[in-house]
């Protein structure tokens, strides 16, 4: 086994009854590392990551963990844990419960489960809690019952199913360093799926961006944001999404493009008659910062500028930009990336 | 008018629980006088124990007891075995035939046990339990309506919490045992009323099934005690008979509130 594949699924496909699931899943993933499967709803991260857990098994391809193949192993031999959405807490049982349940399936000697138990309820930060029940916790602490249950065991890869989708945006962010933190001082291999582009921009060191059950891109979250591999991926990730222009609406030095996509913050508002493309301003958001001003043209989607500080600009107006060519990104009819 | 329907239905209810609680009043009234002032209503007439310790002395109560209480228990186990197994293949597992076999339970329920009282009898003395506690109990074990009610309960429990003990290395069975059978109690408790509630009370199939004051449960042992060859004094078979019910009767007062939510909670009222 190498340090660099010990997650490991290749060609993993998954239909049902002749829909779709996923196929072709290619991964390597390093132990240590924060993988982010990320993708619109229904385009398969989810069960990739069942087919992960050994709660869906593939019908075509292999999966490997640990240099192990694990592909029609159950569940409860691949040595790892979950974090579900909905936490999955056994509501008839205390937190302590919660949190020892699969050592007790294992059958852990009592000592060492009470020396583990209170590991996990340190490093979750829910000692005092023990005895309360499910139903008597906030939001926010059966998340982290459900993180003390992922990491009591020490399994060294542990996988989360949309944590945060059930906590208001405000704790999202502090569990969201909580999480992350953890991972590293724990030195876990966690998989991560969530829909939410910043979770996994932010926490993650690898990105693969699913689309119809078909990974369109695996790279840092660097890599999807500066050189996306398709049209797809370019309107997906970031915030604004980058802004797609037929190649035809103005005088294009690149060869057979079809599309050329160039984000926000690289787009300039020039006087009159100096600029490249001149567009109609449809709305102004002012975000604290700086103001976003959403432009139209015809050949354009998603056209948008960022004004620094409350800059806003009547909508109706007509407004001329301009761009460096270097900061374009050019894609062909197929929606593919060409170099550059 | 509105006050007019309010009132015809807080009469209407009262009316029918008057209805329904009279013999058991009238019951109360003659175990506690003597025959005649029991049957002539005398209002004024002394109140007596002397009928209960007749009756008492006439059978061997306590075995009819201890008869009966072995009887709902060992079918409510068996009941509790059978259909928690049942009731979780039909709810989680897959396997071919499935609904086809969920149906022919279900016709179960449409069939009176009364109609099957003849094939009973002979398939338990081929089994050679004739006049003994499980030969009483076997025939009313694989329950088609707790099967169901397992099913219902099951079926509620998050598929989450399954996959999670799935994970957490749990086989299929201890999966059952550790999450589906601790979420279902309050299913349990309401179904553990209604079955041993219906079997303390049954009469017509251990009258059959039983031959022998070992085995007799207190129904049995009650109407042999009232048959008219013993000579009928009224005041002495309703001391008997409050005898039999007492200890459902005490344990509904005690335990009225929870029976009722235990109810409520199953989701069947």
């Amino acid at each position: 086994m190498t340090p660099s594949s010990f997650v490991k699924l290749d060609g993993v496909a998954k239909r049902w009854n002749g829909q779709l699931g996923v196929e072709g899943i290619s991964l390597d993933i390093p132990e240590g590392s924060f993988t982010a499967l990320l993708g619109p709803s229904g385009c398969g991260k989810s069960t990739t990551l069942r087919l992960l857990a050994g709660l869906e098994l593939p019908d075509e391809g292999t999966i490997s963990i640990d240099g192990k193949d694990v592909t029609t192993s159950a569940a409860s031999d691949r040595n790892l844990s979950m974090v579900f959405q909905s936490y999955a807490l056994f509501p008839h049982l205390s937190v302590a419960e919660n949190v020892v349940f699969g050592l007790k399936v294992r059958r852990v000697s009592k000592k060492e489960r009470q020396v583990k138990l209170h590991r996990a309820l340190e490093i979750t930060g829910l000692l005092g809690y023990e005895r309360r029940k499910p139903g008597e916790l906030s939001g926010g602490q059966r998340q982290r019952v459900a993180l003390a249950r992922a990491i009591v065991a020490g399994q060294r890869l542990c996988l989360m199913d949309e944590p945060l989708s059930n906590l208001d945006a405000k704790l999202r962010n502090a569990v969201r360093k909580d999480i992350k933190k953890l991972q590293r001082d724990l030195g876990i291999t966690v998989v991560y799926v969530t829909h939410d582009q910043t979770e996994a921009m932010s926490m993650a060191d690898t990105v693969v961006l699913m689309k119809d059950g078909h990974i369109q891109q695996i790279g840092s979250p660097d890599d999807l944001y500066s050189r996306p591999n398709n049209t797809f991926v370019a309107e997906f990730v970031g915030a604004p999404p980058m802004a797609l222009i037929d190649a035809t609406a103005f005088a294009s030095v690149f060869d057979n493009s079809a599309t050329v996509g160039i984000r926000a913050e690289n787009i300039q508002i020039v006087p009159s008659g100096q600029g490249r493309l001149r567009c109609v301003v449809t709305e102004s958001e002012f975000l604290g910062a700086e103001t976003l001003i959403g432009l139209d043209h015809a050949g354009a989607s998603g056209l948008c500028v960022l004004k620094p500080g409350l800059a806003m600009v009547a909508e109706g107006s007509e407004i001329d930009i301009d761009f460096q060519d270097e900061s374009l990104h050019v894609f062909d009819a197929d929606g593919q990336r060409l170099t550059g | 008018m509105k006050s007019l329907i309010k009132f015809m239905d807080s009469f209407g209810a009262i009316l029918l629980a008057i209805i329904w609680i009279a013999p058991l009043l009238f019951a109360f009234w003659a175990a506690t006088h003597s025959t005649s002032d029991a049957v002539n209503l005398n209002l004024f007439s002394a109140w007596t124990l002397d009928n209960f310790r007749v009756a008492w002395a006439g059978a061997p109560w306590l075995k009819y007891f201890l008869n009966t209480f072995l009887l709902v228990t060992v079918i409510l186990l068996g009941q509790f075995v059978l259909t928690t197994l049942a009731g979780f293949a039909f709810a989680q597992l897959r396997f071919p035939g499935k609904d086809y076999v969920f149906i022919l339970v279900l016709m179960q329920l449409f069939i009176l046990p009364e109609v099957l009282i003849v094939e009973n009898y002979a398939m338990v003395s081929r089994l050679g339990l004739f006049d003994t506690v499980l030969g009483v109990g076997m025939p009313y074990m694989a329950s088609a309506f707790g099967i169901f009610l397992m099913r219902q309960a099951f079926k509620g429990v998050p598929i989450e919490l399954h996959e999670a003990a799935r994970i957490e290395g749990c086989g299929l069975l201890g999966i059952l045992w550790r999450v589906y059978v601790p979420l279902a109690r309050p299913t349990y408790l309401a179904y553990a009323l209604v079955s041993v509630s219906t079997h303390w009370n049954n009469f017509l199939w251990p009258l059959i099934v039983t031959n022998s004051p070992e085995t007799r449960p207190l129904t049995v042992g009650l109407s042999i005690f009232g048959a008219p060859e013993n000579g009928v004094d009224i005041s002495v078979i309703s001391a008997a008979t409050l005898m039999s019910v007492a200890p459902l009767l005490i344990a509904f007062l005690v335990f009225q509130r929870q029976f009722v939510q235990a109810f409520l909670r199953a989701g069947i009222k």
